[in-house]
This record gives structure tokens, C-alpha cells and sequence, in this order.
């Protein structure tokens, strides 16, 4: 742990390259380049608002906009991770440098994305008149997020070197996610449809659900949840960046021989 | 200074190898069920290898494909790590293996320049004072700011070469960079690797071009199916090594054949004064003696030899029948000896070819063709296979000598 931190401490240049070059070559040649950053989840928005809308489905406007474009940073930074190591492989059989650096720039470069669109979301909700909850959550559900992302990246990428059967399993797993997550649902719902305190619980394991409710505390004042279902739930972002690095350690040593 | 930049000691290096080159799930759970968790065979691509390199020395590595040179490459930069054994380097590397390989199609030359130097752990304040240097040597000025992918291969391969120079590393390896670009440009990089090594850093270099590697190279290692065959002196080594490929080479010319009555069981080549040899210089003689053994006593026999090029390309051959030497019936075993006085080969490698046979052609005892290799050595260069005397005269336009 202490001597990948040392890693990226030394080579913070590369990382900081390596973040601008993921940022360059996903726009490269598309007319609204970087624009399409907000226009994905805006459409995305827009067809979820308009299909729940047709099936008599209640959601607020805002709870859908940042439950989306919270979403977004995690769907799409596990998306690029599966290609992290294995697209790259011309560089890790060539030269020695932290590995841990390439999935750890695809995380960062999604980061920038969604801090971007944070504060479009701001603007948008400054106007519908949400009143903002305490801005310490959302600090910490940044943070959290983003070594939920870290873990699960270096999970993700070291193990798609070895099974090539991850990058394409991943996309029906990120649906399933989607749905175990009120992304386009209150939770408060499922609480009230399920009265087990242990489904309450187990609801709660996901650390997106968790992450969720810090978000929209911040940004819309929705209440939070009861410490004993959020706390859990943002101990497992923390646990998952762990789990992603020490696996990743014992792993790298083999990415050029597999590759 | 005789400090030791490179110490290599009891490297091995082992692949696990698998029947496809990606894994899936579905294939590891039928190994599993197949072998019972057997996945595969192993390769040793590196057994046992010692050597150091000295400080401001260069080491030149040799072998055929596949031998483990790149491998070991590898390790050194520290891309792969060893099975087993211990490597241990002084200073910073600089790797220069497979040029522009780090480079990403859609980012400018100038974006990658300093992406690459940022690999290589250069800050981008240092990466911007060289960036002259690297533009210049490189000469790709107007496609400095172009995608990479927009090169043309030559640009590629210079940018790459002028990057990983130019990050003035301790020690530099090389694979195979003589084998790709313009003779210009490989000038422009011997040029490069000599004032390299008078600045007194130290280099590893692979190259199949043995004339270049021989005037670089301050030793030689020579590695054959990852195995040390030689590490020394660069004259000692490249005459071992090109021995030991014409061994090896024609092997897959070799054919035999026959009714084995009677079977050639080897051929010695020996110079005049007996003494073995596998080469002759052009235009030198050289004897070779064919054993044979006869299974079965047969009747009036003729012996015939060939000699073709690498290719297979039959340049000459004859027998005893038109030579008029009468073999007659063979009962025993015994040997021939066939006397080439002159060999006019141009330089190169050749592959004997021998027969046993009845006079009347009918039966073909035994035939052994391409299994005898012998080299060819000479200081001029001719083209073809063999070397006819010449002579040129100057005339005038009256056609009068001049």
C-alpha cells in the first residue's frame, strides 16, 4: 500500500499525461468533442424521464438528474478500466513504470468528467429551488466514490489480463447494478415495500446506494438514511479500494508475461 | 572505472504455455477437466544465464530467433521479473526495445515525446530542453504537432530512436533497431550508439547484423534456446556462432532416401593436410571422405556428390561414373574420398549432397541430399554462386587501349 502511494507520488507527471491523454483520445474527432461528457447522461435523462413518465412512474426530476450523472462516473470508468492493462500492453511489455498508474488515470480522467458535470447539475438545481444539505457529504461522497472506482478499476483490469471473459461480462453486470441501485427510484421506496430490517440492510451493502443518498443529502437535502445503513455502506467503497490493490500487487508482476 | 553497471546471475525464466493465446473462463474450466489442472506445457525461454557488464562497456547479444535475447532484454528493464535468479543494475535505464512502441497513434509527436519521457521518469521541464535535439535527429520538423498515426514508418521509428537517446540514460538497450530504417538512418544510429559509448555509458545490444554488432560490441553473448553457448571476445564468439548456425541451417533441405543395400554413414571434410575443417576460403581445395556400409553385396556402383546454395539451388554435381573411375561391386564396407581442387564458390554457406547407386541407375542404394553443410569464406564479393576469372580491359573511343 505505502509503496504504491510512494509510486504515484513519484511519477504524479506521467499520471497527470497519462489523465490528459485518456481525456484527448475519447473526444478525438467527434464534432462536440468534450460536450458529449453532459449530452450522454442528458439523453439518457431524457429517455428515462419521458418512458417513466408514459408507465405512470413518479420520480422527481431532480433525484433522476444527479442519480444519473452519479452513476455515469462509475458505469463509465469500469467501462474503460477492462481495457486499461490489456489495451496497453505495446507499453508494459516495453517499459518499467507503476502499472497501478494507467487504470488509476482512467479513474481520474472520469473524475474530471464528473466534476464538470457537478456543477451543471448545481446550476440546474439551483434553479428548480432544492434547498442543499450540508456540502461536507459531498466531499466525502466524492472521495468515497472515487476509491470505489479505484478498487473496483484495478480489480477489473488486472483480472481481464488474465480473463479476457471480464470485458465482456461486465456490461450485463453493470446493468444489474443499475437496477439493485435507486438511480431512477427513491429508495425510500423499497423501504417502505420491504419491512425486513435485514433487506433494509442487504439494500444498503451496495456502496452505491450508500454513496447515493451522501450525494443527494448534499445537493437536495433529501434526508439521510439511519447511520447503521450508510455507515456499512461507505465502509464498502473503502474495503473495495483495498481488496483492488492488493489483489492488483500480487497480480502485475505476470501482466507482461501474459499479455 | 570498472564498476559493474550489469551483474546477471543464475537468471531463468519460465513461461507457462497455453493452447490459446487469451484464457477464457470456458477454456481454463476444460483444462481443469482435461489435464486436472494442467494448463498446458512450459517453456524455459532463459536457463541459467551469468554475465556482468562493466561500466561504459557494451555487450552485444547474438542468436537465433527465439533463442531468449529479447527476453532477456525484458528482464533487464524490468518489464518481465525472473523465474529465478538475481539481476542487479546500476543506474537508470533506457530501453529501446521495439522503437516507438510506447507511442499512441492518435497523440501528436510532440505529445508523445514527452509522454515517453515521462515513462522513462524524465520531468517535463527537462523532456522541453532536448525537445530540439529529438526534433532535429528524429527530422521530422512540420509533423511535430500531427498524429503519430499520420508518420510515415521511417518517422516512427527515428522519433522513437531519437526519444530513447535523447533521455541520456545510464545504460541504453537496443533490439534490433539496425534492422529497421534506411541505410542513412542506421548510419545515423551507429553514429549515435559510437559517441554513446565514448560518453562512457553502457549499452546491450541485439542484432542479427553480426558485421555491426562485431564493431560495437565490446564482448559477445551468445544464446541458443536460452542457453549460454558463448560469452566472450567478439571475433571468437561471432566464429562460433556462424559455425554453429551452419550446423543447424539445411535442415529442413535435408532429404534421404534408397533401398539401403548399401548406406552412406557420414562424410568427413579435411583440408590437405588432413586436418578437419567446416569452411574453405573460395578457390581452395578441400577433401571429403564418405563412409559406407553395405548391408547387402551389390553389383558395379557409382557415387555421386552435389553441392547446392542455402536455397537449395543444385550448383554442381558429378559422380564417379563420369569422372571414369570404376567403383565396381561392393561387398565391405569402406570409404571414398572425392578431391575438390578448386572450389569457386562465391562466399556463402553450401550443403553436400551424396549418393550410392548401381551403374545402370536403376537402384538407388542410399541418398543423403543437403545434409553436409560447408562455408565458404572470401574477401571479395561476388554476385552469384560462383566465381569465374575476370579480366577488363579500358579501351578508348577508337577502340584502342587506352
Amino acid at each position: 500500500m505505502v509503496t504504491i502511494v510512494k509510486d504515484v507520488i513519484c511519477h504524479r507527471e506521467l499520471l497527470a499525461m497519462l489523465v490528459a491523454r485518456n481525456i484527448k483520445i475519447r473526444y478525438k474527432e467527434s464534432v462536440l468533442g468534450f460536450l458529449w461528457t453532459l449530452l450522454g447522461p442528458l439523453l439518457l435523462i431524457g429517455i428515462y424521464a419521458l418512458f417513466l413518465g408514459i408507465m405512470r412512474f413518479s420520480i422527481s426530476m431532480p433525484l433522476l438528474v444527479t442519480g444519473i450523472f452519479v452513476w455515469q462516473y462509475l458505469a463509465m470508468t469500469l467501462g474503460d478500466s477492462t481495457n486499461a492493462i490489456v489495451g496497453n500492453a505495446n507499453l508494459i511489455q516495453k517499459a518499467a513504470f507503476p502499472r497501478v498508474l494507467l487504470p488509476l488515470s482512467i479513474v481520474l480522467a472520469n473524475l474530471v468528467n464528473l466534476l464538470l458535470s457537478l456543477i451543471i447539475v448545481g446550476i440546474y438545481l439551483v434553479f428548480t429551488n432544492v434547498s442543499f444539505g450540508m456540502p461536507l457529504w459531498l466531499c466525502v461522497a466524492i472521495v468515497s466514490q472515487m476509491a470505489l472506482c479505484i478498487g473496483l478499476s484495478l480489480l477489473l483490469s488486472a483480472a481481464n489480463v488474465f480473463f479476457r471473459d471480464v470485458q465482456h461480462v461486465i456490461g450485463v453486470l453493470m446493468m444489474a447494478w443499475f437496477f439493485v441501485t435507486p438511480v431512477i427510484y427513491s429508495p425510500v421506496m423499497v423501504l417502505q415495500t420491504f419491512s425486513d430490517p435485514r433487506l433494509h440492510q442487504l439494500f444498503y451493502l451496495n456502496p452505491m446506494t450508500g454513496l447515493l443518498a451522501l450525494y443527494r443529502n448534499a445537493l437536495m437535502g433529501e434526508a439521510m438514511p439511519q447511520a447503521n445503513l450508510w455507515i456499512p455502506s461507505l465502509a464498502v467503497s473503502w474495503l473495495m479500494l483495498a481488496a483492488g490493490v492488493v489483489v492488483f500487487q500480487k497480480l502485475q508482476r505476470s501482466f507482461a508475461d501474459e499479455l | 572505472m570498472s564498476s559493474v553497471a550489469i551483474k546477471v546471475s543464475g537468471v531463468s525464466k519460465r513461461f507457462r504455455l497455453r493452447h490459446s493465446a487469451t484464457k477464457t473462463i470456458k477454456s481454463m474450466i476444460m483444462d481443469l477437466l482435461r489435464h486436472g489442472g494442467r494448463t498446458g506445457g512450459e517453456l524455459w525461454a532463459l536457463q541459467d544465464i551469468h554475465f556482468e557488464v562493466e561500466a561504459g562497456r557494451t555487450l552485444g547479444i547474438i542468436g537465433a530467433n527465439g533463442a531468449g535475447k529479447s527476453t532477456l532484454l525484458a528482464l533487464l528493464a524490468g518489464t518481465m521479473t525472473p523465474t529465478t535468479g538475481i539481476i542487479q543494475t546500476q543506474g537508470s535505464i533506457s530501453s529501446l526495445l521495439e522503437l516507438g512502441a510506447g507511442f499512441h497513434p492518435d497523440l501528436t509527436g510532440r505529445e508523445n515525446i514527452f509522454l515517453a519521457g515521462a515513462i522513462m521518469g524524465l520531468s517535463r521541464r527537462k523532456m522541453k530542453q532536448r525537445l530540439d535535439s529529438i526534433v532535429e535527429f528524429a527530422d521530422i520538423g512540420p509533423f511535430l504537432d500531427e498524429p503519430v498515426k499520420h508518420y510515415s514508418s521511417g518517422m516512427y521509428v527515428r522519433l522513437g530512436f531519437a526519444v530513447a537517446v535523447e533521455v541520456d540514460p545510464d545504460i541504453l538497450l537496443v533490439d534490433e533497431v539496425l534492422a529497421v530504417g534506411d541505410a542513412a538512418f542506421q548510419r545515423k544510429c551507429l553514429k549515435k550508439m559510437a559517441s554513446f559509448r565514448a560518453m562512457g555509458k553502457t549499452m546491450l545490444i541485439i542484432s542479427h547484423d553480426l558485421h555491426a554488432i562485431q564493431s560495437v560490441s565490446d564482448s559477445i553473448l551468445f544464446l541458443d534456446h536460452g542457453q549460454m553457448k558463448g560469452h566472450g571476445a567478439p571475433s571468437d564468439i561471432i566464429g562460433q556462432y556462424e559455425s554453429f548456425s551452419r550446423g543447424q541451417s539445411g535442415g529442413d533441405l535435408r532429404r534421404e532416401w534408397g533401398t539401403r543395400e548399401v548406406v552412406l554413414k557420414g562424410a568427413d571434410f579435411f583440408d590437405d593436410n588432413g586436418n578437419v575443417t567446416r569452411s574453405v576460403a573460395s578457390g581452395g581445395s578441400v577433401n571429403i571422405r564418405i563412409r559406407y556400409e553395405v548391408h547387402t553385396a551389390v553389383g558395379p556402383s557409382v557415387f555421386g556428390f552435389g553441392i547446392s546454395d542455402e536455397t537449395g539451388r543444385l550448383v554442381h554435381g558429378s559422380n564417379t561414373q563420369i569422372a571414369g573411375v570404376d567403383v565396381g561391386s561392393l561387398a565391405r564396407s569402406g570409404s571414398v574420398v572425392l578431391r575438390l581442387p578448386r572450389l569457386d564458390l562465391a562466399a556463402g554457406n553450401y550443403f553436400f549432397s551424396f549418393s550410392a547407386h548401381s551403374a545402370d541407375h536403376r537402384t538407388n542404394y542410399h541418398r543423403l541430399d543437403n545434409a553436409f553443410a560447408l562455408g565458404v569464406d572470401s574477401e571479395k564479393r561476388v554476385d552469384g554462386v560462383c566465381v569465374m576469372p575476370s579480366e577488363w580491359r579500358i579501351e578508348d573511343s577508337r577502340g584502342k587501349e587506352a
